[in-house]
């Protein structure tokens, strides 16, 4: 399973799951736009990661809420590399408000760059692709796209329209060779809780009675544990190899098997 | 929940779905909060059958966008004929557009309209229905939350999200005594210029994909939502209830029920 020599782009890529799966992808010989937002901070350390493994890579800022942003980015990542194969697009906001203190403007900002950021990166990608009849599109969603989990309405709304963006997307670009799949992570150690603006999803008397009912890790993750984002990268880069060129408009649950308990 | 009296906020009652649900409670003896884009121009036969019945309506235009405002219009609705018990969104516009070439205008009036006014309508109406710890909350949904159409994406992605907006709500408004529902309705008469493709054939004989060949009507799905807002469905929380004939589950076109 060859990838080597694929251009990538990952957006959200300072933290979490794009930061494993730009490294993963670098590592195996893809040249991978890291794509950042606010600090570059963090797309600083998955450079710093990438350069180790002796891959290649290009930094890249846009808010991703914003259309010029997203095609200036993706003409300089084709300027720079000559196209864009492959595209993950993963950076997404979470904020953790509950139903009844969402406002209008967190309703709109999370739509903009979970859905809206989602759909402006596939169309600025597209052009590159069809020029190649061939890319690659990768949609992280969450486990939140079926299933209510009583941590964010809004973000499971936006995950929800990620569902059917992915099914859209995927009979529309058939024609031009692209395939476009999601991947619906359950819970993910990303570490150091990298989405600075997320609140915690319990108040402070529910993450007392959470803890004091903690249960077996296996009563919860079949496996006995949390995914990493290596077991996401590991799921993209088959994703984005030629050996899953009939697939496409699939979503792909990835959590141990902790949605079925 | 045991109602005495319905009051029922239809978000578009200027529609056909909207006037068929109108005519299906005044057979409960509702009163109505009815938004109305004509004003109640549109509506003018459905008011009198209001008024004949002896219950009140209340006419409003307003952008269900708008927090404050659905607020101002539930709060003043709540002082004259009582606090909102079903909430019936059933706003929709379909606009055609593509993945590759539609536009931001297209996609933000798409989830202003499917979504956004569904989200507002919960919040404020979920406010009130939380002090009576009761309500039921209904949301007019499509097949397409599920199916692509290939010709209007704005229209499956808005409706995507709120089938998850029915999930999360039903778990935090269910623990208020409020049941949150959605109708995922099929074709019906017209769909196939609505959803008119060049990717996807399902609308060809979309008739004869209903396994029995017959459409359904808008007193079926007014039939359905008065069913969901009643006491005869008080386990019924966070479904969606496919409200198409069998339309969606057609595969052989050789099969079917063509004359």
């Amino acid at each position: 399973m060859s990838i080597a020599g694929k251009i990538a782009l990952v957006t959200g890529a300072g933290t979490g799951i794009g930061k494993g799966v730009a490294v993963e992808l670098a590592r195996r010989g893809v040249q991978v736009a890291v794509h950042y937002n606010q600090s570059d901070a963090g797309a600083l350390h998955t450079k710093q990661m990438i350069d180790e493994l002796g891959g290649s890579c290009l930094l890249v800022q846009a808010n991703v809420a914003n259309k010029l942003e997203i095609e200036r980015m993706v003409s300089r990542i084709a300027e720079h590399y000559g196209g864009v194969d492959l595209l993950v697009n993963n950076a997404a906001l979470q904020l953790n408000h509950p139903l009844f203190d969402y406002s209008e403007a967190d309703f709109d900002r999370m739509f903009n760059i979970n859905l809206k950021g989602y759909w402006q990166c596939i169309q600025a990608v597209v052009p590159y692709m069809k020029a190649k009849q061939f890319g690659r599109i990768i949609l992280m969603s969450s486990v939140h796209s079926k299933r209510p989990t009583d941590f964010d309405v809004v973000y499971s709304m936006t995950k929800g329209g990620i569902r059917m963006l992915g099914r859209e997307s995927a009979i529309e670009l058939a024609q031009y060779g692209i395939t476009v799949n999601t991947i619906e992570p359950g819970a993910v150690d990303v570490g150091k809780q990298s989405a600075r603006e997320s609140k915690p999803f319990m108040t402070a008397e529910e993450m007392d009675k959470h803890k004091r009912q903690s249960r077996p890790i296996r009563e919860k993750f079949p496996l006995g544990r949390v995914g990493r984002p290596l077991d996401v990268a590991q799921l993209v880069c088959f994703l984005a190899s030629d050996e899953s060129e009939f697939m496409t408009g699939s979503a792909i649950r990835l959590d141990g098997g902790s949605m079925l308990l | 929940m045991l109602l005495s009296t319905y009051v029922v906020f239809i978000t578009d009652s200027d529609s056909a779905s909207g006037k068929a649900a109108i005519r299906r409670f005044i057979a409960e003896g509702a009163h109505f909060l009815l938004n109305s884009e004509s004003g109640g121009a549109a509506l003018s036969a459905e008011l009198k059958l209001v008024e004949e019945s002896g219950k009140q309506a209340i006419v409003v235009n307003i952008d269900l966008c708008k927090h404050a405002d659905v607020m101002d219009m539930l709060q003043y609705a709540e002082q004259q004929i009582g606090t909102v018990t079903t909430l019936v969104h059933n706003s929709k516009v379909v606009l055609p557009s593509s993945i590759e070439y539609a536009d931001e205008e297209q996609f933000s009036q798409s989830i202003a309209v499917n979504a956004k006014s569904a989200f507002i309508c919960t919040q404020a109406a979920g406010k009130l229905m939380k002090e009576k710890q009761a309500g039921t909350i209904i949301y007019v949904s499509s097949i397409h939350a599920e199916k692509p159409t290939g010709s209007a994406f704005t229209y499956s992605i808005a409706k995507g999200a709120v089938n998850m907006l029915a999930k999360e709500a039903a778990l935090v408004l269910g623990r208020f005594g409020i049941r949150v529902n959605t109708i995922e309705t099929g074709p019906i008469e017209g769909d196939s210029q609505l959803f008119d493709s060049t990717i996807s054939t399902l609308y060809n004989d979309y008739e004869y994909k209903v396994p029995n060949a017959v459409l359904g009507t808008q007193e079926d799905l007014a039939e359905l939502i008065y069913f969901l807002s009643s006491d005869a469905s008080t386990y019924i929380n966070g479904a969606d209830i496919r409200l198409d004939g069998g339309f969606l589950l057609h595969y052989m076109n050789v099969k079917m029920k063509k004359p």
